[in-house]
């Protein structure tokens, strides 16, 4: 038998504890769901629920918070934005990368520097702007501050830049526009930095929780995490009602997270800090 | 189609100037070679030519037109990239169909065209790969045929070769004059190796500094180098050049302190470069110039010798039967050709 070093055990020994860290709360949460009232704050704590077909928790919380309509939301907040902001990031980062014009590097210089500022500090300009254009609690509000991001243009103006120039001089020869050349040759060839940035900007989104709660006072234009919040004022601080509620959050993000995981950890490590 | 290029003058600072009042014909269908060491502006070149670039001063005309400022996509060239440029998200096939695909050429005759192209550059049983998918060669021979397929004026390749290992290199450039002289396009080939220049142009254009240097054929610029920058440049073993010094109209060899035999009709004192091919020397128990053997190493049916002349180490071809050795001081004669005296200021060549 091959022989197996300490220094692998313990550090297996580590990342085991880490990972158990890590998985505890999603794992009290997702049995706590299915656990009634009493079990819930029984002690010795039951480490598995009586029964899993115990969906009362859930239909409660589906009865007492619009939680679908939340959700619904949640999804055109979330689409609307990794679109929108998709878009935008693309062509401030071809214009950076790509155009020559006077005053290129001191823009970008001073976006960058804008990135120091941190979004709490922005929300006061924010809130007055939507409330000028009189957005207030509606849709349109929880979406148009996210419409550009500089981290995000900066992310892929990198790889843009990493693209040999000598492929945008072959299409020029060819009589190909800067249009028709970013969306044949450059957005195709970004495609890993691109699903990265779009994943980030979802789970960024799905997860965003002070903007909406400044933004939104009606049930009609919430997002799930504000719901979340709202439930627990509206559906009694019940332990086991807040638990299945919050597996209907972060469920979905989850399931996204497994799917994409492979280009949120290569486009990070690609694409993001270089140049 | 021909180029001809009137004074042209590219400056990128006040104080250097790329290329410097160059003026050169270009005829059509004939393959030329910018050649020179790197910096001396042939890439700034092919980038005016291309459009890339814009000269400060000077005409570029296409046959008869005028070209100096129009953009790139009007001016109907190819051009071939050292480093490929192609897209590597698209297969061979949509790599080749793209200019067509932008110039609106309906679909099935893009593909036509492109499998046609495809044939001539011999990569159409790969349509279907993607660019990672292939060797440099290959990838080559893609680009080629992608710069073709829309049947331009002019083909530019900028270092085409640089990025292929030394056998395919070889292969390649007969490759590359295999389908110049098939499609009969002009084409303009940018190097720093002169072996590939010699090998493959019909004309070379030599520049150094910004300057044109010499614009002749192949041999021509071999045989009769304009210039001590020509003479050096060209040829493999480099040529031999040694300082000399005029007296009684012969060049004495400043080295070795030793008449060289060559007879020059220049003022007294006069100081000059004497510059000789590995070939032009012959073993000569009379001749006035003596050296040293260091070293010979056998080639077939010449061998090559290092013979010290005063400092300096000269290399001559030698008769394979010859037994020389190492040590022993040889007579250095010289054939009529391939022997040249440089003025040692100014390179002008004085015979």
């Amino acid at each position: 038998m091959k022989k197996i070093k300490f220094s692998t055990v313990l550090l297996y020994l580590v990342l085991f504890f880490g990972a158990l860290i890590m998985i505890f709360p999603f794992y009290w949460m997702i049995t706590g769901a299915f656990k009634t009232g009493t079990e819930i704050v029984q002690m010795p704590p039951t480490m598995l629920p009586n029964s899993f077909t115990n969906l009362d928790n859930f239909k409660f919380a589906f009865q007492t918070a619009p939680f679908v309509t939340y959700f619904i939301n949640s999804v055109e907040m979330m689409i609307a934005c990794v679109v929108l902001c998709g878009v935008t990031t693309i062509l401030t980062a071809f214009a950076f990368s790509r155009l020559r014009f006077p005053g290129r590097n001191l823009i970008f210089s001073c976006l960058l520097a804008l990135m120091m500022v941190p979004f709490e500090m922005l929300v006061i300009t924010n809130y007055r702007t939507i409330v000028g254009w009189h957005l207030h609690d509606t849709k349109w509000a929880l979406i148009l501050p996210f419409t550009t991001s500089i981290f995000y243009t900066y992310i892929l103006k990198g790889f843009f830049d990493s693209i040999p120039e000598s492929l945008y001089q072959a299409a020029k020869v060819d009589g190909c526009s800067d249009w028709k050349y970013l969306w044949r040759v450059m957005v195709p060839m970004s495609k890993p930095s691109l699903v990265t940035i779009m994943l980030l900007n979802a789970i960024a989104t799905w997860n965003s929780f002070m903007w909406p709660m400044i933004a939104t006072n009606s049930k009609e234009v919430r997002t799930l995490p504000f719901g979340l919040y709202a439930f627990i004022s509206e559906g009694g601080a019940k332990n086991e009602r807040m638990m299945a509620a919050a597996t209907v959050v972060v469920l979905p993000m989850i399931i996204v997270f497994l799917v994409a995981r492979k280009y949120i950890v290569n486009g990070v490590a690609r694409g993001g800090l270089k140049g | 189609m021909r180029v001809r290029l009137e004074n042209i003058t590219k400056q990128f600072n006040k104080d250097t100037k790329a290329v410097n009042n160059f003026s050169a014909v270009i005829e059509s269908g004939e393959l030329v070679t910018l050649l020179g060491p790197s910096g001396c502006g042939k890439s700034t070149m092919l980038n005016m030519l291309s459009g890339i670039l814009i000269p400060t001063e000077g005409k570029i005309y296409f046959d008869d037109d005028d070209v100096t400022e129009m953009p790139s996509d009007q001016r109907g060239i190819g051009l071939v990239f050292q480093n490929y440029a192609l897209y590597p998200h698209m297969t061979v096939l949509e790599n080749i169909c793209f200019p067509l695909e932008i110039k609106k050429v309906p679909k099935a005759e893009r593909i036509a065209r492109a499998t046609e192209m495809a044939k001539l550059v011999h990569v159409d049983m790969l349509l279907d790969r993607k660019p990672g998918q292939l060797s440099g060669g290959q990838q080559q021979r893609v680009a080629i045929a992608r710069a073709l397929v829309k049947q331009p004026r002019l083909l530019l390749l900028d270092e085409p070769l640089s990025n292929l290992d030394a056998r395919l290199r070889i292969e390649m450039r007969e490759e590359i004059r295999r389908i110049q002289q098939e499609t009969k396009v002009t084409a303009i080939f940018v190097t720093h190796d002169q072996e590939e220049a010699m090998s493959i142009s019909d004309h070379i254009i030599l520049m150094k500094d910004g300057f044109l240097q010499q614009f002749d054929e192949p041999q021509v610029l071999y045989d009769s180098p304009a210039n001590c920058f020509t003479a050096d440049f060209l040829g493999n073993p480099p040529i031999n050049k040694m300082e000399g010094v005029v007296r009684n109209g012969e060049v004495y060899v400043t080295d070795a302190n030793l008449p060289s035999g060559v007879k020059i009709d220049l003022p007294e004192g006069k100081e000059v470069y004497l510059s000789f091919r590995a070939e032009s020397a012959e073993y000569n128990p009379e001749a006035s110039l003596k050296g040293t053997v260091i070293m010979t190493s056998v080639m077939g049916k010449e061998k090559i010798t290092s013979i010290k002349l005063g400092n300096m180490e000269v290399r001559a071809y030698m008769d394979a039967k010859l037994t020389l050795k190492s040590g022993q001081e040889i007579g250095i004669g010289f054939k009529d050709t391939g022997v040249f005296v440089f003025d040692r200021e100014t390179g002008e060549r004085y015979l």
